[in-house]
């Protein structure tokens, strides 16, 4: 697979963010990076669609901020976003450490709770293999009920999940995955998109470790590294290969790819199997968004 | 259970990977059931095959393949001399996972399909698979002169084709004597 380099996308204007995705993550933080400036808010007034791997993203940023001792902000206006906020299981996993503003009322956070998941996998963290394994378990089914996957393409995007999540734990002492999994569009165009983040040490940092790569000096380059075949923490011959198949998974349902980690990010479209690399605002560990077109035949 | 095959006396160990779990994913899963199956492969004695059956399971996600099977082959040269793994049983799906793994991994395991003929799976180059095929139809021992003479090469040509066949587990070599009483290496296959 190769890379091209791009401008960079990490400061541009300050645009009215109404969909939250991997894309507009960025444009986001280019507004204010709550890592690297005082302002430890993320401002998503205006937003009105929050998709699976913005979901993982945010998520993981605020863990991040937690781990440094510091309780980040929410600001969000929209009722529905901030029911579909509770619904899907964001505020499970960083409700502790966050600070939603305006502040969600107890009965009605209880109210929306009840309600309906809105997702296919809602926002969910895995720290061991076999949580994996079960959440896999999970994925597989829920494309096979109710998207009406063939088995083997249902197989695909969890061994795709799987390879990608492992990472997390596998790399990082004490981390976890936070994953998240939602179908858009319609028809022909529907689309399945799948979240998994996490706010460890990053790609750069881990690939430093073999002595190998010591040499490396960007995040960009680490993500080049890390999805060859073959690179990895670890001199292992069996390790550095999670990423490669993802991107051959990924190739083969003509889907896309996008890899963030650190200051760095690149994207991969598999129509043209080629990948475009971008510096971005920097937040710690990794993130992965992965789209494929829907097997679904419901 | 005794091989049929009447000139390679061997004795078969089973190991069934279904009872772990028709979906079998992550490392993390391999690495627990990778002390069940590096047991058989401490009783199993020289010239045993080591059989894991993989009917039942519909998928192993690569990190799973890597660790069980990947770690597995890795052992054997140095671990396991003279053992064979062969896998059977393998659904399609599986079967394309494993083979994309032992691939990335520059591997390669015997697959024994439902006639009961083996076939090399993984990172397989003709040259191997032909030269793996011309000794398992031996049913029996062979040495590199008599190789160089079916394969039609030179007999460097063949050393090397044997020292990386038994690398990779798939080839037995033994001390033999020749029939002017001189010691060489004999190779043998599963056939």
């Amino acid at each position: 697979m190769t890379t091209a380099s791009s401008e960079n996308e990490g400061a541009p204007p300050a645009p009215t963010i109404t969909k939250l995705d991997s894309v507009s993550f960025d444009a986001l933080l280019g507004t204010n990076n709550p890592f690297t400036q005082g302002d430890l808010s993320f401002d998503l007034r205006g937003v009105r669609l929050i998709t699976a791997s913005a979901l993982t993203q945010l998520a993981a940023a605020i863990l991040a901020l937690n781990q440094r001792g510091q309780s980040p902000t929410v600001l969000i206006d929209d009722l529905s976003v901030r029911s579909y906020l509770v619904r899907a299981g964001f505020l499970e996993v960083v409700g502790q450490v966050t600070n939603i503003e305006p502040p969600l009322a107890t009965s009605w956070f209880y109210e929306a709770r009840h309600g309906m998941n809105p997702m296919l996998i809602e926002l969910s963290k895995v720290e061991t293999g076999n949580e994996l394994s079960n959440l896999l378990d999970r994925i597989v089914e829920t494309l096979r009920s109710r998207l009406k996957y063939r088995k083997y393409d249902a197989f695909d995007v969890a061994t795709a999940v799987s390879e990608t999540a492992q990472n997390s734990f596998d790399h990082n002492r004490g981390m976890y995955g936070l994953i998240a999994m939602q179908v858009y569009g319609k028809g022909a165009r529907r689309f399945l998109e799948i979240g998994v983040a996490d706010c460890g040490d990053g790609m750069l940092a881990t690939l430093k470790r073999n002595p190998k790569y010591s040499l490396l000096i960007s995040d960009l380059d680490a993500i080049r590294e890390a999805c060859k075949l073959g690179v990895s923490e670890h001199e292992d011959q069996t390790r550095g290969t999670g990423l490669y198949h993802l991107l051959e998974i990924a190739f083969e349902h003509g889907g896309s790819v996008q890899i963030r980690s650190g200051g760095g990010k690149a994207r991969y479209r598999m129509d043209k199997r080629m990948g475009w690399v971008f510096g971005v605002p920097s937040v710690p560990g990794v993130q992965v968004a992965l789209t494929l077109p829907s097997k679904g035949r419901g | 259970m005794p091989h049929p095959d009447p000139t390679l006396n061997v004795m078969e160990h089973r190991f069934a990977l279904a009872k772990y779990g028709k979906q079998l994913w992550t490392r993390e899963r391999a690495k627990e059931i990778r002390p069940d199956l590096s047991a058989i492969f401490d009783k199993a004695q020289v010239g045993d095959v080591i059989v894991i059956d993989a009917g039942a399971v519909e998928v192993f996600d690569f990190s799973f393949a890597n660790e069980l099977f990947g770690k597995t082959l890795l052992s054997l040269p140095h671990e396991y001399p003279g053992r064979f793994l062969v896998v059977e049983h393998l659904t399609k799906y599986a079967g394309e996972n494993l083979s994309k793994a032992l691939e990335s991994m520059g591997l390669v395991i015997i697959e024994r399909n439902g006639s009961g003929k083996n076939r090399l799976l993984g990172k397989v180059h003709g040259i191997d698979e032909t030269t793996f095929a011309v000794i398992a139809r031996k049913r029996g021992s062979v040495t590199a002169s008599e190789l160089k003479d079916e394969l039609g090469i030179n007999l460097t040509a063949v050393n090397e084709r044997l020292t990386k066949l038994t690398n990779l587990g798939l080839v037995r070599r033994e001390k033999g004597t020749s029939q002017a009483g001189r010691e060489q290496y004999e190779y043998r296959a599963l056939s």
